[in-house]
């Protein structure tokens, strides 16, 4: 009897508690991957109100996103190019300052005041929709908007500058909207992160007489880096999706010249209008393989020399 | 038994996310034979309709100032649809603003899905413009409303009814206005520039483009801008081509007259006649305002009364129309029967009291300024001595209205011709800006045309 009570093995409602996430991931995420790599593979679109397709056509849509322009140029890694150069001009600023944040807000020689109202605002802006923080810029530094119309009042400037029409103010522009979204949350969870540890290394590390920078460089940031890793992956998987805040900046066209034109940008031109399944499967599928790489790169890269 | 009792919860909460994400939960279906639906569904890209609706159609909205006050006090006493609101019909309206597509994309998901629709759910009534309306009548989402009781068209303007025609004879929508487009010019500066204000001496000196590029110098000249955006004739020369712009053979090409007007954009950037402003962003509308320094605008009765607010509120009676260089009409609301409707009566009722109801015409004009689509009522309007347009300083529009619809005609129209005209416009521009070059600028518009549009062919170099 006593044998037998032993031998119960609780694992398998560890099993079962999980069997709804399984099932909701496979309905809601694993089966729509699948539907995309299938459909990337058939013509299926609307002519005006006519259905055309869905025909199989191989790996026609790939051979069409991956040919090379008349200029030489492969325009879906452009989109890439661009999305990339704008995620990291606004991610370097957002983990510099979060960290900078984070350890402020955690320090226990410093015991800031008024830490609740700092933390409140500065993941203020991630509560606002995307499209409608973006909307603010566009009327904000648009040729008529305030920004000009101090930087002319201040005797800066003597025209308008339009700042969406160059490629480094308006590429600046997307980036700076994206670093104020993202490093209240950043800052949150790379907080969380600190706090998880050990309080007892920092007292030793003190009585020892290590410097904050000893500290920082050889307690904090070894032991934050897990943490650093997923925050950095999850941004760089945001930022390839980068969307709603370029589109409306950029009026829909990526101005100037197609330098804000990122890849869901195009994936959006291909499926409003026309639902051109086959082209946006496609693009998925591209960016899913690119972002793949490039997650395991940034894994790679941040656990080389585990400790 | 606690353990059997969460996992019952936690599939139970699937279940539900399940059934949440097919949402066809079958409606009542109105029971015992009721004629019309409760609800009635409308699809538009903007408010202007809506609000002349519920001032003439249903008379919830006040439409008059009796009292002199300043606010509007009076309603529509013979509003037709009055009745409808008293049996309890609902009008929704469901607004989605045209911009790159937008009104379009939301109308296709609607009026496909509309078979497997509840009644009440069903689109009843919807709104399109010039650019798009043969992608909605050549085809099996509308219907035809002579069918419905919408007979007499002896009063509108003929061309809205070709419009609304499909290449096999069947008309299946009516337009509540028509709108010929007019040389908009402001009147102090036309005084400045042209020693006149007189519509009639103006149009003498605006009619052909050798004389609008003369005026355009001397404005300049003068410090002032000949029109407020570089798009701003766009208009005048789309509407007058000879060629659509994608053929038979799917195949994309440029007209003449739209090739001429980039010659023209490009020149009055270069001179300075003109400004990089858009045809709907600010920096045109604040040309508009008191301070503004443009000359020219080009519109419809709907674009004046409508779109050019800074004007009403800052500049009252500073303008005044006439033809100008070429005749053209823009835009115009059409009303179309979409198959499946469940409120048929409604529907012709509406479609009728906007052409036939000489009241509400009249009204429309009186109270609204409206140019509309029943000839009696406009050419009682234009003969009318005392009628005058306080925004045009007291000039008779719906006179130089009636006389420039006789030159319409709907012409070289194809499904594609929004995202058209409105991507040439912004791609074209970076070029104006000198951002790019302009085989940059065409080949981003082409661009932008594939990802569109996969079965049309664009020229190859």
């Amino acid at each position: 009897m006593k044998e037998k009570k032993r031998s119960i093995s609780y694992a398998k409602w560890g099993y079962i508690f999980i069997i709804p996430f399984f099932v909701v991931y496979a309905i809601f995420t694993l089966y729509p991957q699948l539907l995309t790599f299938y459909n990337s593979f058939f013509e299926n679109y609307r002519e005006g109100l006519t259905q055309i397709g869905p025909n199989f056509v191989g790996f026609a849509n790939y051979v069409k996103l991956l040919t090379p322009t008349s200029e030489g140029t492969i325009d879906i890694l452009k989109y890439f190019g661009n999305t990339m150069i704008m995620w990291i001009i606004g991610a370097i600023p957002q983990f510099v300052v979060a960290l900078l944040l984070a350890l402020l807000f955690t320090s226990t020689r410093l015991k800031l005041k008024g830490q609740g109202f700092a933390k409140t605002t500065i993941y203020m802006p991630n509560l606002i929709m995307a499209s409608a923080f973006s909307m603010l810029f566009f009327s904000l530094f648009s040729t008529v908007g305030p920004i000009n119309q101090i930087l002319q009042g201040l005797g800066w400037l003597d025209k308008p500058f339009d700042f969406i029409s160059f490629k480094i103010s308006a590429r600046s522009l997307v980036a700076l909207m994206n670093f104020l979204m993202w490093f209240g949350n950043t800052t949150i969870v790379l907080m969380a992160g600190i706090m998880g540890i050990d309080e007892s290394l920092f007292e030793s590390a003190r009585i020892d007489g290590a410097s904050s920078t000893h500290v920082f460089f050889d307690i904090t940031l070894p032991l934050l880096r897990p943490i650093l890793v997923y925050t950095m992956i999850t941004s760089l998987i945001g930022g390839l999706q980068m969307f709603d805040v370029p589109q409306v900046l950029s009026k829909g066209i990526g101005m100037p010249n197609r330098t804000t034109f990122t890849v869901i940008m195009l994936l959006n031109n291909y499926l409003g209008g026309s639902k051109n399944y086959g082209m946006a499967g496609a693009i998925s599928v591209i960016l899913f393989i690119i972002t793949g790489i490039l997650s395991i790169f940034v894994f790679k890269a941040m656990n080389r020399k585990e400790a | 038994m606690k353990k059997l009792l969460s996992l019952l919860l936690a599939l139970l909460m699937l279940v539900t996310l399940a059934a949440c994400g097919k949402g066809d939960d079958p409606a009542p279906a109105g029971g015992d034979e009721v004629a019309e639906g409760k609800v009635f569904n409308v699809y538009a890209w903007n408010t202007e309709f809506q609000g002349f609706f519920n001032k003439y159609y249903l008379g919830t909205e006040p439409c008059v100032d009796t009292d002199g006050d300043g606010v509007l006090d009076g309603y529509f006493e013979n509003a037709p649809g009055k009745h409808w609101v008293d049996e309890g019909v609902t009008f929704n309206w469901t607004i989605v603003p045209s911009d790159n597509g937008q009104y379009q994309e939301a109308l296709d998901a609607a009026l496909l899905a509309q078979g497997e629709a509840a009644a009440d759910e069903k689109v009843d009534l919807f709104l399109a413009e010039a650019d798009y309306i043969l992608k909605y009548v050549n085809s099996e989402v509308t219907q035809d409303v002579k069918a419905l009781g919408v007979n007499d068209m002896s009063q509108t303007y003929p061309y809205t009814v070709e419009a609304a025609t499909d290449t096999n004879g069947v008309t299946k929508g009516v337009s509540f206005q028509c709108c010929p487009s007019a040389l908009i010019y402001r009147r102090s500066i036309a005084k400045d520039v042209l020693g006149t204000d007189d519509p009639a001496e103006v149009q003498e000196l605006l009619n052909s483009w050798e004389k609008f590029d003369a005026v355009a110098e001397t404005a300049a000249a003068k410090g002032y801008l000949m029109t407020p955006s570089f798009a701003e004739t766009y208009r005048v020369f789309s509407n007058n081509t000879t060629s659509p712009w994608v053929d038979a053979d799917k195949n994309l090409s440029f007209d003449s007259a739209i090739t001429t007007w980039m010659t023209q954009a490009e020149k009055y950037i270069a001179n300075g006649y003109t400004l990089t402003e858009g045809i709907w962003d600010a920096g045109k509308n604040a040309e508009m305002g008191k301070d503004g320094k443009a000359l020219c605008f080009f519109g419809p009765a709907w674009y004046f009364n409508f779109c050019m607010g800074p004007a009403h509120d800052e500049a009252m009676g500073d303008w005044a129309i006439c033809e100008g260089p070429q005749a053209h009409f823009w835009g115009g609301t059409w009303l179309l029967a979409p198959a499946g409707s469940d409120n048929p009566t409604i529907l012709a009722e509406i479609m009728n009291t906007f052409i036939n109801n000489e009241e509400v015409c009249s009204a429309l004009i009186a109270n609204e300024s409206q140019f509309t689509n029943n000839q009696t009522v406009n050419n009682k309007f234009a003969a009318d001595p005392d009628y005058g347009s306080e925004f045009l300083g007291g000039q008779n529009d719906v006179a130089v209205f009636a006389e420039l619809a006789k030159n319409i005609k709907f012409q070289n129209n194809t499904i594609y011709d929004q995202y058209m005209n409105e991507g040439l416009q912004t791609y074209f521009v970076e070029y104006l800006k000198g951002t790019v070059t302009l085989d940059e600028a065409i080949q981003n518009f082409y661009k932008y045309v594939n990802e569109k549009f996969p079965a049309v062919n664009v020229p190859a170099e």
